[in-house]
């Protein structure tokens, strides 16, 4: 830490991990809901649940993100932040913000899109915390001397955060224009901005723990964000083979989602050399297992078990299906849920001026994280394929197909719980480094 | 490369790569009035559409293989089941199998039920590149061998539609409020079926089954064809 500003993050940090945990509580509801009739059907029934869910995942993530970005953009633009006030007040807001939504979703008080649950009022209400912050982060930028393709990169990602989800907020008629513009949402943050925020904090902590040349880090940086966007915006033609747009999406999208692996290929190459050559002793390796962990899970999960279906002739049969689950886990755990811990794990500590810190229980939550979220998703993945074969391959009727699936939810809660054990850890590491005295 | 080719690089791959998607997009919107008649999405089915946002009905169902996988995929709903049977089935969605998942009561009303089918109705004619696919193989209804002409198929969607199931059983499959119907066909003829399907009461007056005057006289027929093959 250089800057006194940049204390503001801890506290997005801790209710990010906070999240984090709540959001795994809510996914093993979900899972019971498969494996036993449901004693929790008249309170919160499985679409509640599930709203609460991927909201929280949101939730989470977004403080992750911004966390990390009120700790990186006064280093990287070497000044204080603009306002340290609009940080603080913006935190408050979101705080309030995402707890509104989730006790609203128990009330019934929803817009009934999927992922994009929230009503209407909450999701202008996030408008106005995306422009706090996009008008702090801009303020603090534009006092620097130096412009710097990390910042530049951030900068961008949140800004297409925020326009893109201006397209969330609409009611449409057409539900084939509805799931058009959803895409829009779903597809080009998880696709798009996000990556752009992602590369560019995984650059900054690389840059810091690595000591190798801004010149080298920022050149792969724009190559594989180049890349990641050439194949990522067209590539969401993959989501319109079959909701009522024309044929041609089969090829564009099949196409440019066959070729979406390529940048996260490089990434794992360009982050294995940078580490290679390092100029620096890496002290924290906790920081360094994070982030070579979260390049090769990013690419499994998101590259190889993306990659898997989403070929159309394939996707044909597997749309719809416990598939996406399995990818939806694999993928969000390994691009970005380990790219946040990765960023606590470098920014607290640093925060705190900590130049050693107990890392024993960091490897404990890495190790059965990863290993955890592996099977969890690997369950799924065979529950999806057993569904693919049997629903829509043999044309067997959906709940007689779920009784074979079974086995596989079982082994996804057991995995689960395992993986709960691991946040649960995560989050007590995370409180005890916050409250630690300087 | 150059640290500045490689930002030219990025700078004119991603506006190339949105011009293309935009244009794409422009593209796609004139293709929607034909592949999504929107001549026929009315108020009603607009009305429809607000009813499945308003119960969250999305979080459990997919549409179009879009939303949770808890329960079956909605875009061909109205043509596999039929309205009668999502009329019935809506109002009172309890499955009679208690080890079964099964589907909360949502209380809807009689017009948000109404608008809800013509929702379902509109989804059903959207042109989704021949999604969901036919399977390989349809598993049969029952375990006996039936010979599947017109009628018989007929008088099967008849049984699937008005939901038989929750009471009878076919080869194992199905409720156990009604008699067993597996065999049927070797204790009762096609007359005595249709007769007891339009009116129950004239044949036991002490049954607790439903009669069926929606029934058209031709479903009536193939129904009974269907349950007198069963041997």
């Amino acid at each position: 830490m250089v800057f006194e500003s940049q204390k503001v993050a801890s506290k997005y940090f801790v209710i990010s991990a906070v999240f984090f945990g709540l959001q795994v509580v809510v996914g093993l509801l979900l899972i019971l809901k498969y494996i036993w009739p449901d004693p929790l059907i008249g309170i919160i029934p499985f679409n509640t649940a599930r709203a609460i869910h991927t909201n929280l995942l949101v939730v989470w993530m977004i403080f992750g993100f911004m966390g990390g970005t009120y700790y990186i953009v006064p280093e990287e633009s070497g000044t204080e932040l603009y306002s340290k006030k609009l940080a603080n007040l913006q935190f408050w807001l979101l705080l309030i913000g995402g707890l509104v939504g989730v006790v609203g979703f128990l009330f019934g008080w929803t817009a009934g899109r999927p992922l994009l649950e929230l009503p209407v009022e909450l999701k202008w209400a996030i408008v106005v915390v995306a422009l706090i912050f996009i008008f702090n982060v801009f303020m603090t930028m534009i006092r620097t001397k130096k412009w710097t393709a990390i910042q530049g990169m951030l900068l961008g990602g949140i800004v297409m955060l925020a326009v893109m989800w201006l397209f969330g907020i609409p009611f449409f008629k057409n539900l084939t224009l509805d799931y058009y513009y959803w895409w829009w949402v779903i597809h080009l943050w998880v696709e798009g901005a996000w990556e752009l925020i992602a590369a560019s904090l995984m650059a900054f902590v690389l840059l810091k723990i690595t000591g190798v040349e801004r010149q080298v880090i920022e050149k792969w940086l724009y190559v594989e964000v180049a890349l990641v966007l050439i194949t990522g915006i067209i590539g969401t033609g993959h989501h319109y083979y079959w909701i009522g747009t024309p044929g041609y999406w089969l090829w564009w999208g099949g196409i440019f989602s066959a070729l979406e692996p390529v940048p996260i290929v490089l990434m794992v190459f360009d982050t294995l050399n940078h580490v290679r050559h390092k100029k620096l002793e890496i002290t924290n390796r906790l920081v360094l297992y994070w982030t070579v962990g979260c390049a090769l899970f990013h690419f499994f999960g998101a590259a190889v078990m993306g990659m898997l279906h989403t070929l159309p002739q394939v996707n044909r049969w597997t749309h719809g299906t416990q598939v996406t689950a399995s990818h939806g886990h694999l993928a969000f755990f390994g691009a970005y849920a380990m790219l946040i811990l990765t960023v606590i794990y470098y920014a607290l500590p640093a925060l705190k001026g900590l130049k050693q810190f107990n890392q024993r229980k960091g490897f404990w939550v890495f190790w059965i994280t990863v290993s955890m979220m592996l099977t969890l998703g690997l369950a799924f993945g065979v529950a999806g394929v057993i569904q693919s074969y049997m629903q829509r391959g043999l044309g067997i009727d959906f709940l007689t197909v779920q009784g074979f699936m079974k086995p596989w939810f079982i082994a996804v809660f057991i995995a689960g719980l395992g993986f709960f054990i691991g946040v649960i850890l995560f989050i007590i590491d995370v409180l005890q480094i916050a409250m630690k005295k300087e | 490369m150059e640290r500045k080719t490689a930002r030219n690089f990025f700078i004119w791959g991603t506006a190339v790569c949105t011009a293309i998607f935009i244009w794409l997009t422009i593209d796609t919107h004139t293709t929607i009035p034909k592949r999504t008649n929107t001549d026929k999405l009315t108020d009603e089915v607009v009305r429809g559409k607000r009813v499945w946002h308003k119960y969250n009905c999305n979080d459990c169902h997919t549409i179009l293989g879009i939303g949770g996988y808890y329960s079956p995929d909605m875009t061909k709903v109205y043509s596999s089941r039929g309205e009668n049977w999502l009329r019935i089935f809506l109002k009172n969605p309890e499955s009679t199998d208690p080890q079964r998942r099964k589907m909360p009561n949502q209380k809807l009303s009689g017009d948000e039920i109404k608008n809800l089918i013509t929702f379902f109705k509109w989804v059903d004619a959207i042109d989704t590149n021949e999604w969901p696919p036919k399977p390989i193989t349809v598993a049969k209804v029952t375990g006996a061998p039936l010979e599947e002409t017109a009628q018989i198929l007929k008088g099967k969607n008849v049984y699937n539609q008005n939901r038989c199931d929750l009471c009878h059983r076919i080869g194992g499959q199905g409720g156990v409020i009604g008699p067993d119907l597996s065999h049927i066909g070797t204790k009762r003829d096609t007359k005595w079926l249709s007769n007891l399907i339009i009116n129950p009461k004239s044949i036991n007056p002490m049954t607790q089954m439903p009669a069926y005057p929606q029934l058209s006289e031709d479903e009536v027929q193939a129904l009974a064809s269907f349950l007198g093959g069963l041997k």
